[in-house]
Formats: C-alpha cells, structure tokens, sequence
C-alpha cells in the first residue's frame, strides 16, 4: 500500500513537472476498472444430518406402519446471490432401506416426504418424494420461483408429510435419504 | 517525455497486478454463479412381530367326547377345525415356534389306576408362515420342528391345527371320566438374531 501511494503521488506530480518544462503538452488518462463475478453461496446445512429416529408405530391399531413423524427444519444461514434472477432447485431422495434385499408383499422398504425451501422468493421450492414400496424411484426435483434482486437470507429446508408406499407395513432396518439444495441463475437452476 | 511514459507504463503494471490477486483470491474461495449444498436424512424401522388375533368363535378347539361309547378307547375319528391367527407379521427374519400340553384330565387330577390315562397326547401345527409348518407333538421326547425360520419379513394368516390324537400310555389305555380335558397350544413369533 505504501509504494501503491507513492507511485500513485508520483503520476499526479508529473504531469506538472512535464508542463513546466516542455513546450508542448502531453496528457494521459489512466482508467480505473474491474468487475464482480455473479457469485451465489450457500450457508452449511444445520443441523445435518437430520436423523428422524424411530419411523414405525410399535403398538396400537397401526403398529407395524409409519408413525406420526414431526416436521424438521435445517437451515442455510447467509445464503445470498450478488445478482438478480437465481432460484432454487431442492432434490430430495426418500428415505429407503440401507438393505438390498427384496421387499416382501405387504411390506414398504422407503419413507417418502416433502422437502420445502423457503425464504428466498415468493413463493417456496417444494418437492415431494415418490418411491415405490420396494424403494425404486427415490428422487424427486423441483424449481422454485425467481428472485428478481440480488438477495441475502438464511435459508430453511422443512421436512415434513413422512408417508409409507400404500401405507404399508415397514420393513426394520436403518434408512436413509439425501436433500440437495442448489442456488443459482434461473437458466442452470431449473434442471 | 520518454521518462514519464515509462513511469506511466511502471503505474500501469502495477494496477494490473493488484487485478490479478483480486481475481486470484476469488479463484481460491471456489465462489460461482451455483452453489450446491446436501445434507442426509436418516431414520430406523425396529424389529418387531405382531402374533394377530383369532377369528369368529374364539380360541379353543372343541373336541366334544373324547372316547368311544362301546369301548372306552380313545376316538380315532377326533378332528377339530383349524384356527386362524389373523393379522400376524414380522418386519424381519423371524421364528415360529409352536408349543403344547397334552389334553389332561382337569378333574381326575390324581394317578389313574392300572388300565386307565388321564392324558391325551396330540400334534400342534403352525402353518403358512414357513415352507415347513411348525409342529410340536405332545407325546414326543424332543420336538426339533417346533421352531421354524424364517428369513424375510413376513406378513399373513397362520393356520393352527391339531390332531394325531392318541392316548398317553398307549392305545390299549382307558380314559379316566371327566367333564373336562384340557391342553394347551401356544404359537411364538419372535425376531430372529
């Protein structure tokens, strides 16, 4: 910074000195330029992972099958875009059985559920997960509205509406899923 | 002239080289137009069986009289229909296990005399749950097949049965008089380890 500054002094000065003494004038303009990237980031996803816990009802008139399982929020604190015209898109991938093996008639081996991004424009990206009893077909993708000026916000990712294929009974085991978020320009954030 | 165009030509490098770091430092953080972030969503379903419950008339196979009149010997003809156990699964490998007690003489509690049983022995059966039913018969030492396995979940009716019926002592045994024989048959589900 300090040779920045006497360099800089130095170009003021110079032209004064010049004129004094030479006949003629000579003058030149220095411009001054730059440019800022079209930059979108995301906060890091917290709390993460999101373990639901338990899924299935052990007694009573549905035991057996899918419990009642409360809505979670993640968040994406600091998320902004520096330009006008992002969106998200949220994949979500449903929560299936971690075992291969094939599912028995009657039984359901994935949890479904809606995945909700909101506070970036008017309206939420939302996504709800189909997959077959047997688990096939996981992931779902939508693309929520247009923000139309740069933005920054903290993100929240609700997860809600947990539901088993035809409502069947669930096969034990650890499940797991996946929530992708993705922030960016309207022409390569709707996939 | 010359002087001052080379200072000019100095201040010039010097601001490209303050652009260059900017760009630099931009290219290090990875910033883009997209950002992706991901995070996993995991959950369990626990172990468990449910036995079900028992249609209609309830859960006791009526065997009404027990001999025949004209020889006191136990009925070769003793037959009962099945009960079903509706309404059972299990959300992993699991076992079926099948147990009884012999039809003893509820009364007459003491030891008959010679000639004379107070017991009737017969074979348990639990079917539909696995290939080979589970099967307890009450006049055997050990009873091998009275545990089944079976190695997915399983959802679906189990079929209850009795009958080989035969008097504990043998066949040439009377049977004590009494208002009420009694057994027992229990079907066990449980998960397998």
């Amino acid at each position: 910074m300090k040779r920045l500054a006497l360099t800089l002094l130095a170009a003021v000065a110079l032209p004064g000195i010049a004129h004094a003494q030479a006949t003629d004038t000579a003058t030149a303009d220095v411009g001054v330029s730059g440019t800022v990237a079209r930059l979108c980031m995301l906060g890091t996803p917290t709390p993460a992972p999101v373990d639901v816990g338990q899924m299935a009802n052990t007694s009573g008139a549905r035991v057996g099958r899918i419990a009642v399982i409360a809505p979670r929020t993640v968040t994406l604190p600091g998320s902004f875009c520096n330009f006008a015209g992002s969106a998200i898109t949220v994949t979500a991938t449903a929560l299936v059985s971690n075992d291969a093996s094939a599912v028995e008639p009657g039984f359901a081996k994935a949890v479904n559920y809606t995945a909700e991004v909101t506070n970036w424009a008017a309206g939420s990206a939302t996504v709800t997960t189909a997959a077959t009893a047997g688990g096939g077909s996981p992931t779902a993708s939508a693309t929520g509205p247009t923000q139309p000026a740069p933005k920054v916000a903290d993100l929240d990712v609700t997860l809600s509406n947990f539901t088993a294929p035809s409502d069947f009974l669930l096969t034990a085991g650890a499940y797991s899923g996946l929530v992708v978020v993705k922030l960016g320009p309207v022409a390569s954030g709707g996939e | 002239m010359t002087r001052n165009l080379k200072r000019l030509a100095v201040l010039s490098a010097a601001a490209v080289a303050i652009a260059w770091s900017g760009a630099a430092a931009a290219q290090t953080e990875g910033g883009s137009d997209t950002d992706t972030k991901n995070f996993a969503v995991v959950g369990n379903v626990p172990a468990m069986c449910v036995g079900g419950t028992i249609a209609g008339t309830g859960g006791t196979f009526d065997m009404g009289v027990l001999i025949d009149l004209n020889t006191g010997l136990l009925r070769t003809d003793l037959a009962a229909p099945p009960k079903v156990l509706s309404g059972s699964f299990c959300s992993a490998r699991s076992t079926i296990t099948v147990n009884a007690t012999p039809m003893a003489a509820q009364t007459f509690t003491s030891t008959p005399p010679t000639g004379f049983s107070r017991l009737v022995d017969y074979t348990a059966t639990a079917a539909g749950w696995t290939t080979t039913p589970a099967s307890y018969a009450t006049s055997a030492g050990s009873n091998p097949a009275a545990v089944q396995t079976r190695a997915t979940a399983f959802s679906g009716d189990i079929t209850v049965s009795v009958g080989n019926f035969s008097t504990n002592g043998g066949a040439t045994q009377r049977l004590v008089a009494d208002t009420n024989y009694q057994g027992n048959v229990t079907v066990t589900l449980a998960v397998a380890s």
